[in-house]
């Protein structure tokens, strides 16, 4: 019988259709919420990597202490997230300048984010190389597995960021601020700002406090 | 880097040879001959009525959540055929194979399929019916409906809406693939740790099981983010969130479901990979591995999934009841509060999955206790609907009849569940067949579920109402096939009967075994009514013509458009003032859709990247079955390849015409009777 | 659907941006980080002092980056991507703490983690294997159930 409303009708003022597209869904809202999302699964990603990390580190033992010394290199690790979040603020600046409009300020911003971010690369692959040559492997036992799969897994996210500021770059040329641009450029920041906030975990839970397993 | 493998391989076609294509097996052999005439008849047909062009245009390359919609549903059914083949393999061994003196066909010592193959078949049976049956038919349920029921004109992201379909079609095919390339895991549908490392799963079978698994995942997730975003941000003006309807809320709680739990089980598989290619040691027994690691993050997506499948038939349970009571669901805000506590519950209870690992009796207690907490918002749900349908006036159409089926097993499934949630209980029956019929009445309810909304939401689809008499037989046959397999399942499991046998140690047991037979016969019949059903329906489709609302008493937006739904949906987006808006306005005599003077309307416009995307991770994965290197590397090359130069795209968007609405609006007949009414 | 006349340089998630947040980020991280990696060396603190210590350093540090970085607030625009992040947390709490509990009692109850030599050694170590003792984990006895 009765549908949940106490609204008593009037025929003539009731708008029963949305006529002139009032609507208006915000599309540049409902990109960044999607991605957003996506950014969400990949944290739980990284939390069950964690959860992972937790239970494979009963047996950290399994590795000698010099081993472990040489992977949880924390000064190494420390001039990794001086980089990355240096590269953060590079494309704060980038967006910053976009509030702007400001076409050269974004491009600015982008290249020394994208810059930064491969210093970034270049020393955590420098820091497996290091491992590697010294037969420290993911391979060698399932604790150390865990560690370099996080690392990588992070190190993955960058390279993927760095091919996306180059797409930027190029669309952002060919067709300056458009709608389609803007949205992309803004999933572009909440992704590699989100790298900064995984990374400050994995500095902490696995190089800093790696030092007590 | 990776891992040295036994056996043969090259460079060029990796470990594929043609020793991979099981022709000496009969079954298979047959398999494949069945495969070929129904791919040759439709390849045919399709020639014949010249209808490439068309089906390229209007389906493979769509964008329109109704159509994805429509074939996600259409993939699920073809997978639940292949996974009642499948079931009905698993039956006949078991009633053949009892005792030691049962006889042996095709090379087996007992019964017609060796250990190895139907290994393979229950394997297959599990992961085809959560992941390729139910979940596609649930996704494409919620594809088409959600943006009906909250007055948008498409999903927020209609082109990831087509990739997310796509890559679970590419899973699909990677699993129908290996009946005739290679073979499949063997060891559960859940995999088996350590057994599924490749020591002692050398072959393939675990590779195929995991990248469809994976590539299922991907889709899933992007699947889920689609639904949320589109209710979060596409809801109609007046839509507030306490006047969504129940289904809505159903998927958006299922969604969040699948979310934030599909990630886990990426994991917990990628782990796995991990293992088979470059032999680390996340699940070996030794080198610091943990095979309970995978237990734990696999269940921590298993159970939230099991969650995932159900919500959404308690959604379209919670539509079907008032419609058919002719009355407003009872206790909409509990229902609300219910979806969202079995939601959140459902990420507490993973261990109940394995009781039996020797977690400290604390540990256990507490997942006891939560698992039987689900029983609370879930009971509020089943006395809900009871509430519902008293003092209603219950028309019992197909759509209720299924609904009350579901009814009935929710109670038996749902109480023998609390009886599995002890875990005390659970270790003497643990992996028995107790647990297989206790989940299997819980499938079936969502399987009763599916069936009643494909019923009730056909007509608002297609435009034409499925004709009753022949589903009445499919309906009743189903039932029949139902109590005689499960209930003498729930015996076999207090006499203690383990699941997966191939060969059934107790002559004891042989009778209940074959009851379980007859069961079989009854579903076999079931799927002949099914298959009239069909027919009869199509054939009659023009009788059957009905108008904006068949059932006369629906309450929600969806029948607030024409029946078949046009492209856009709404030629003008409704606004919303109730919660059952459509019962509103036609209490309030404002119930017309009729509109003159109509706007442009701008659409997404169709594209093939979806499908090549699907078709490239498909090889992608191959490759990695087979370690065809190279072929991996190129198509994941291409895809990022494909990804990065479609987003240059500029023409995504296209203009429908006020005149061309103007047209598809008056040639429609909203006021056609509704067929089974009168 | 947006009016085409609408600039998308006047969205709020892009006016959200400021080179002062983003500037303060920077520096408050970065000291917390310093100070984290101070505290490794500091050889006074006992292991819970340091695990703590460290802990209460990257919470800060990512409350930090949630607020100047991912803009997690409750104004119009950010309002859907704060409550969903809000529930992925607990998630994130549930699934590494109850898995870690879970071990925890499991590790003692069935898996003796066993010193490194009577294991199949790590490839190839660069330094010799016998120099370290294991971290020892007295056997427990089994409890009685």
């Amino acid at each position: 019988m009765s549908s949940t409303t106490d609204t008593r009708i009037q025929p003539g003022s009731t708008v029963l259709w949305d006529k002139g597209d009032a609507a208006g869904h915000d599309i540049l809202g409902t990109r960044t919420f999607g991605f957003w999302l996506y950014m969400l699964t990949d944290a739980m990603v990284y939390a069950a990597f964690f959860a992972a990390f937790g239970v494979l580190a009963h047996n950290a033992g399994l590795n000698s202490k010099s081993v472990l010394a040489a992977v949880f290199n924390a000064q190494g690790a420390y001039r990794e997230t001086i980089a990355l979040f240096a590269s953060v603020l590079a494309y704060g600046y980038a967006m910053v300048a976009l509030k702007k409009g400001s076409r050269s300020g974004v491009a600015v911003g982008t290249v020394v984010a994208l810059v930064l971010g491969l210093v970034f690369l270049g020393m955590v692959s420098g820091d497996m190389e290091r491992l590697f040559g010294q037969g420290i492997v993911p391979q060698s036992n399932g604790f150390l597995s865990i560690v370099f799969t996080l690392i990588i897994y992070h190190a993955l996210h960058i390279i993927v960021g760095a091919i996306w500021m180059l797409v930027m770059l190029a669309q952002m040329g060919r067709d300056g601020f458009t709608s389609n641009v803007v949205y992309r450029l803004i999933n572009l920041r909440i992704f590699w700002h989100f790298q900064a906030v995984i990374w400050v975990f994995i500095f902490v839970f696995v190089y800093l406090q790696g030092k007590v397993i | 880097m990776f891992v040295h493998l036994q056996g043969p391989w090259n460079p060029v076609w990796g470990r594929l040879s043609l020793q991979a294509i099981p022709y000496h097996n009969p079954i298979l052999v047959g398999t494949f001959l069945f495969a070929v005439v129904i791919a040759l008849a439709a390849v045919g047909a399709v020639l014949y009525f010249r209808a490439g062009p068309y089906l390229w245009r209007e389906w493979l390359t769509t964008v329109d959540h109704k159509k994805i919609g429509v074939m996600y549903c259409l993939l699920g059914l073809v997978m639940l055929f292949r996974g009642f083949a499948d079931a009905l393999m698993i039956r006949t061994q078991q009633a053949i194979a009892v005792g030691p003196h049962s006889p042996g066909y095709l090379g087996a010592l007992h019964g017609y399929l060796t250990p190895f193959h139907i290994g393979q078949v229950y394997t297959a049976h599990g992961l085809i019916m959560v992941v390729f049956a139910a979940t596609p038919l649930l996704v494409g349920i919620m594809n088409i409906i959600v943006p009906l029921q909250i007055g948008a004109r498409d999903m927020a992201y209609p082109y990831l809406n087509a990739l997310g379909f796509w890559l679970t079609a590419a899973a699909a095919g990677l699993v129908m693939l290996s009946l005739f390339v290679g073979n499949f895991a063997h060891g559960g549908w859940y995999g088996f740790l350590p057994y599924f490392e490749l020591p002692y799963s050398p072959g393939v079978g675990v590779d195929y099981w995991m990248w469809a698994f994976q590539l299922s995942a991907v889709g899933t997730t992007l699947g889920s983010i689609n639904l949320i975003a589109t209710i979060v941000k596409m809801r109609a003006p007046g839509m507030t969130w306490m006047r969504m309807p129940i289904f809505t809320w159903a998927s958006l709680s299922t969604n969040l479901i699948a979310l934030t739990s599909f990630p886990v089980l990426m994991v917990s598989l990628a782990l796995l990979g991990l293992d088979r290619y470059f032999g680390t040691h996340f699940y070996t027994a030794g080198n610091g591995g943990n095979l309970m690691l995978y237990n734990d993050l696999f269940w921590v997506w298993g159970h939230p999934e099991v969650y995932f499948l159900i919500l959404p038939a308690f959604g379209m349970m919670s539509e079907i009841i008032p419609t058919f009571s002719e009355k407003t669901l009872f206790g909409y805000t509990t229902m609300v509060v219910a979806s969202f506590a079995i939601g959140g519950v459902s990420w507490g209870v993973w261990l109940h999955h394995f009781f039996t690992m020797a977690a400290e009796p604390s540990v256990n207690s507490f997942y006891s206790v939560t698992t039987m907490l689900v029983g609370i918002p879930t009971g509020v749900k089943v006395f809900n609907w009871i509430f519902t349908m008293y003092r209603g006036r219950v028309r019992f159409e197909l759509p209720m009849m299924w609904a009350v089926l579901a009814l009935f097993l929710l109670l038996v499934g749902g109480m023998s569940g609390m009886m599995n949630a002890f875990a005390a209980n659970d270790y003497m029956w643990h992996n028995g067949v107790f647990v297989v019929a206790h989940f299997h009445m819980m499938v079936l309810l969502i399987a009763a579920s599916i069936f009643g909304a494909v019923e009730y939401w056909f007509p608002k689809i297609f435009g034409f109402k499925l004709e009753q008499r022949w589903g009445k037989w499919f309906f009743w046959f189903m039932v029949l096939g139902t109590a005689w397999v499960f209930v003498p399942m729930f015996i076999l499991g207090f006499t203690g009967m383990t699941r997966r046998l191939d060969y059934v140690p107790y002559t004891q047991w042989a009778p209940y075994l074959r009851v379980m037979l007859v069961g079989m016969a009854f579903y076999v019949i079931a799927l002949v009514f099914f298959f009239a059903h069909l027919y009869v329906s199509l054939r009659d489709r023009v009788k059957n013509r009905v108008g904006a609302d068949p059932w006369g008493t629906s309450r929600n937006l969806e029948w607030m458009t024409h029946s078949p739904v046009p492209a856009y949906n709404f030629a003008y987006i409704p606004h919303v003032h109730a919660r059952d808006e459509w019962a509103w306005r036609k209490e309030n005599g404002v119930a017309s859709l009729a509109n003159e003077s109509f706007e442009d309307i701008h659409m997404p416009r169709n594209t093939g990247v979806p499908v090549l995307l699907g078709a490239l991770s498909f090889v992608l994965c191959f490759g990695l079955i087979w370690r065809i290197w190279w072929l991996s590397a190129a198509s994941l090359a291409l895809v990022v390849l494909v990804i990065i130069v479609r987003s240059f795209a500029r023409n995504t968007d296209e203009v429908i015409t006020a005149k061309t609405v103007a047209g598809v609006e008056g040639a429609v007949d909203d006021a056609l009777p509704s067929a089974a009414r009168g | 659907m947006t009016h085409s006349v609408d600039n998308p340089l006047h969205h709020p998630e892009v006016e959200q941006a400021s080179f002062a947040g983003y500037l303060a980020n920077f520096v408050i991280t970065v000291v917390v980080m310093t100070a984290a990696l101070w505290v490794v060396g500091d050889k006074s603190l006992s292991t819970l002092g340091f695990i703590g210590w460290t802990t209460l350093f990257a919470v800060v540090a990512v409350l930090v980056q949630a607020y100047f970085l991912l803009h997690m607030n409750w104004s119009k625009a950010q309002v859907w991507h704060t409550v969903a992040m809000l529930m992925f947390i607990p998630l994130f709490v549930v699934m590494i703490g109850l898995t870690a509990w879970m071990f925890h009692g499991l590790y003692e109850r069935t898996m003796i983690a066993m010193p490194p030599h009577t294991m199949a050694a790590p490839m190839k170590r660069a330094a010799p294997a016998q120099a370290v003792p294991p971290v020892s984990q007295p056997v427990p006895a089994p409890k009685a159930m």
